[in-house]
């Protein structure tokens, strides 16, 4: 009772703070330009909440926060829009929506693509802000249990997702998978401090950037098949069928892809801190492995949208929590925020709730405000990014060209990036003509180096034990899991053998 | 027509030599200015070139536009590189920390640090160590004895490479307490914030540590700091941590931050440079935004940084001659 009391009164003292005409203001303001800040590739949440600090020089720390944070979910939210559009992921967390968004737009289903993105999105931030609201310390203590033995296991059990992101052919999946593994070992080594493959390359030290990589693969490899294929057909476009919104098919598919997407997506970062390019990945799988509809994966299914969308927005909203509660920050971005807190004279951590009582709930239901107008500020948009499709195909791929190159140098001010992704593109070129599936060599890439990284923690924490990974219950819960899910085809074989061994009628 | 873009482009011209001759005649400075942040922003060489960037520009000290710009990679090896292809130009500083030195050092870094031209120091940070509020480790001397009756058993951990500066600076005091730094068992982590969460869930027994990243976690009370590298008494809620000398340990480390010019800045940059930064560090600007981000103010002239960054380098050559990561 006590606590449901402290809450409501918390609750009121929030929206007191956020509901000011000048808040409500900011608010719009960071979502409106969060909103660019994630269409513009390259300029993603991180890069854009820093360009964005002199803003708040001046502002009372309320204010602040409020517009950064809106700036954070609003460049989450529109990350995915040029994924679907060019084929071109705005930030590393909206790679697998390119997956099946962009096959949708190719289908002419653009606008239910935009449409689910956007309320997936919307459905999954509001949960992560209501977790963090009623639970928020609480996940944070749960959140420390999660050592280095636990997130390997969480890595292998991500890995477990290649199975999901394999074309026709498992041995490709795997060989591209290792590809991305491999890449993944470039730089400096962590755990080391001895340089790999580097070839004395500055560049090089910290490995491959990896949107270099992804834009590579996806935007300019299309880019270069559309040019072997187009021949006469330049004047060809993408037309759009039918209606832009959501059929009631559309809706019966959306509402449990979306839950798993948010559930996954909050486990992920908010309890792992494993941030939201690994959450996007493992909603992929959870739907490959769960869906009524797994079959149209990665042929244009509203499922491999919806689950992604909404995991890498749960995941956002997550990290937050580490931030506030903890004072450690999850990711990229919220280590801005931090930094730009400090310049505000606030200490996050764990007095911020006891301390700052109106700057914490303030914040909490200004993001609830956000979310919701970042829903009413996109789904008109959605007509309007459409229209964008309607333009000789020609012409499409110059823009995706113009956005890929944007978008790569804005990364690390760095032309040999661009070379590099140039390399990618001619690579993922000769991928597709093998029929190699490109997106495993992503999921390498974002996997590779936490699971070495975590690995070799684990393994100086226990003198080289391999045990420490079983005899912890959450990481030996996690490897199991990993284990049904690569084992989960062949169980029905398994069992077709036994029952024919002892004479059992053979399953139809 | 073409009579009207001949003079238009007969216009452009004349602007264009009047400018460049103005340029040159002008004293210094007489362009744009571009402070290069040799990391990612949110980590602190880009708060230490931002923080100069906006100090200049309130106090009104420069009197052209400044930007700051982000060359991350390698532990500052892109930003080096970089630096050094602006040879000879007066409109490019760059922010760096003791990695400079240790990545001379180590040869991560193509050039050597002493290629820089050194403006100042600015200001400096010490390191903690840090148990877990309920570690059995009471006192700094308790810690101590443990790692020496059995230096693998203690795991410590930090947010950067062995051989760089959180472990480096455990070594140095183990290695004056008689300790086998090479012994030592050293977890680490890419951030202060991932080595915390690592000390908090119980992982690792200690973490070596900037006091910033960790102040609100000792004013919390979740974790204990049993040791500071500075040497004298720090204020506020490290008031009752010791310093290492107090525990019998003579020795300091301390994570500086300064600002250098390009490689063969002329003379007369680098006078105007030192009276502007006497001028900067005694602004209301600098000493708020220093406070706010709780770095300690340690000032020195160009002379004085020349010649701390010679001890720095002669240290720091002694400790990874022995722990064999001088290259």
């Amino acid at each position: 009772m006590d606590f449901l009391a402290n809450f409501w009164s918390n609750v009121t003292l929030g929206f007191g703070v956020a509901v000011t005409p000048f808040h409500l203001l900011l608010c719009f303001v960071g979502v409106f330009l969060g909103t660019l800040i994630g269409v513009l590739p390259g300029i993603g949440p991180m890069t854009g909440v820093a360009l964005l600090i002199p803003l708040t020089f001046g502002l009372k720390p309320n204010a602040a926060i409020i517009l950064m944070a809106g700036i954070y979910y609003g460049a989450m939210y529109g990350g995915s829009t040029t994924s679907i559009l060019v084929n071109t992921p705005g930030e590393s967390s909206s790679v697998v929506t390119c997956l099946d968004g962009y096959e949708m737009a190719k289908k002419g289903r653009a606008g239910q693509a935009l449409a689910a993105a956007a309320i997936g999105s919307f459905i999954a931030g509001t949960f992560a802000t209501l977790m963090l609201m009623l639970f928020g310390p609480w996940v944070a203590g749960i959140a420390l249990n999660f050592g280095p033995p636990e997130f390997f296991s969480l890595m292998v059990a991500g890995l477990t997702v290649v199975t999901s992101l394999a074309g026709r052919s498992l041995v490709k999946a795997l060989f591209a998978t290792l590809f991305g593994l491999a890449i993944a070992t470039m730089g400096i080594d962590n755990q080391s401090g001895v340089p790999r493959f580097v070839f004395n390359n500055p560049e090089l030290m910290d490995g491959l950037e990896f949107l270099v990589v992804a834009i590579g693969l996806f935007a300019l490899c299309e880019v270069f098949v559309n040019v072997a294929d187009l021949k006469g057909a330049v004047m060809e476009r993408l037309n759009i069928k039918g209606s832009l919104w959501m059929s009631r098919e559309d809706w019966k598919r959306f509402w449990p892809s979306c839950i798993r997407g948010t559930l996954a997506g909050f486990f992920v970062g908010g309890i792992a801190g494993a941030g939201a390019a690994v959450a996007s990945f493992v909603s992929y799988g959870l739907e490959k492995k769960s869906s009524k509809h797994r079959d149209e994966l990665g042929h244009g299914a509203i499922e491999g949208v919806t689950g992604p969308e909404s995991a890498n927005n749960a995941a956002a909203g997550g990290s937050l929590i580490h931030l506030l509660c903890l004072g450690i920050p999850g990711s990229g971005t919220t280590a801005i925020m931090l930094g730009a807190l400090l310049m505000i004279g606030l200490q996050p951590g764990p007095l911020l709730f006891i301390q700052q009582p109106d700057f914490v709930w303030g914040l909490i239901a200004s993001m609830y405000i956000g979310n919701a107008m970042l829903l009413v500020l996109n789904l008109p948009l959605v007509g309007m990014w459409v229209k964008l499709l309607d333009i000789p195909l020609y012409l499409l791929m110059l823009f995706i060209i113009m956005f890929s190159f944007l978008g790569v140098y804005t990364v690390n001010n760095s032309v040999q990036d661009l070379f590099l992704m140039v390399g990618f593109g001619v690579i993922g070129y000769l991928m597709k003509r093998l029929d190699i599936p490109a997106a495993p060599v992503i999921l390498g890439i974002v996997l590779g180096k936490l699971m070495e990284e975590k690995m070799r923690q684990s393994l100086v924490i226990s003198d080289g034990s391999m045990m420490i990974f079983i005899s912890r219950p959450i990481s030996l819960f996690l490897l199991l899991l990993a284990v049904v899910a690569i084992t989960n085809p062949y169980w029905k074989q398994i069992g077709h053998g036994v029952r024919r061994l002892f004479g059992g009628a053979p399953a139809a | 027509m073409f009579k009207k873009s001949f003079a238009m482009v007969a216009l452009v011209l004349l602007v264009c030599v009047g400018f460049t001759a103005s340029s040159q005649g002008a004293a210094y400075p007489s362009r744009p200015l571009e402070i290069v942040a040799p990391a990612n922003p949110g980590g602190g060489w880009d708060a230490m070139a931002r923080t100069i960037n906006r100090v200049l520009e309130i106090e009104k000290l420069y009197p052209q536009p400044v930007s700051v710009l982000n060359k991350p990679g390698g532990g500052g090896a892109v930003g080096m590189a970089y630096i050094n292809a602006k040879k000879g130009d007066d409109y490019e500083l760059v922010v760096y920390s003791p990695p400079l030195i240790i990545n001379t050092i180590n040869k991560t870094f193509s050039q050597p640090y002493s290629t820089l031209t050194p403006l100042a120091k600015l200001i400096t940070d010490y390191q903690v160590f840090i148990v877990k509020a309920d570690s059995p480790y009471k006192t700094f001397k308790d810690l101590m004895a443990a790692v020496k009756k059995n230096p693998n058993a203690v795991k410590f951990a930090g947010g950067s490479s062995p051989g760089s500066m959180d472990h480096l600076a455990f070594c140095k005091v183990a290695k004056l307490a008689g300790i086998n730094a090479k012994d030592l068992s050293y977890v680490a982590f890419s951030g202060g914030g991932e080595a915390l969460t690592t000390l908090l869930g119980g992982n690792v027994a200690f973490v070596s540590s900037g006091t910033g990243e960790v102040l609100t976690h000792i004013q919390a009370g979740t974790v204990r700091a049993l040791a500071i590298t500075s040497g004298e008494r720090r204020g506020g809620p490290l008031k009752d941590v010791p310093t290492l000398k107090e525990l019998g340990i003579n020795t300091t480390y301390e994570v500086w931050r300064g600002v250098f010019g390009a490689p063969g800045m002329s003379k007369d940059a680098q006078a105007w440079w030192g009276n502007t930064i006497k001028k900067m560090v005694t602004t209301k600007t600098w000493k708020e935004s220093l406070e706010k981000l709780q770095w300690v103010p340690a000032y020195e002239d160009a002379a004085g940084f020349a010649k701390f960054l010679k001890g720095e380098e002669k240290s720091y050559k002694e400790l990874m001659t022995d722990l064999g990561f001088a290259k």
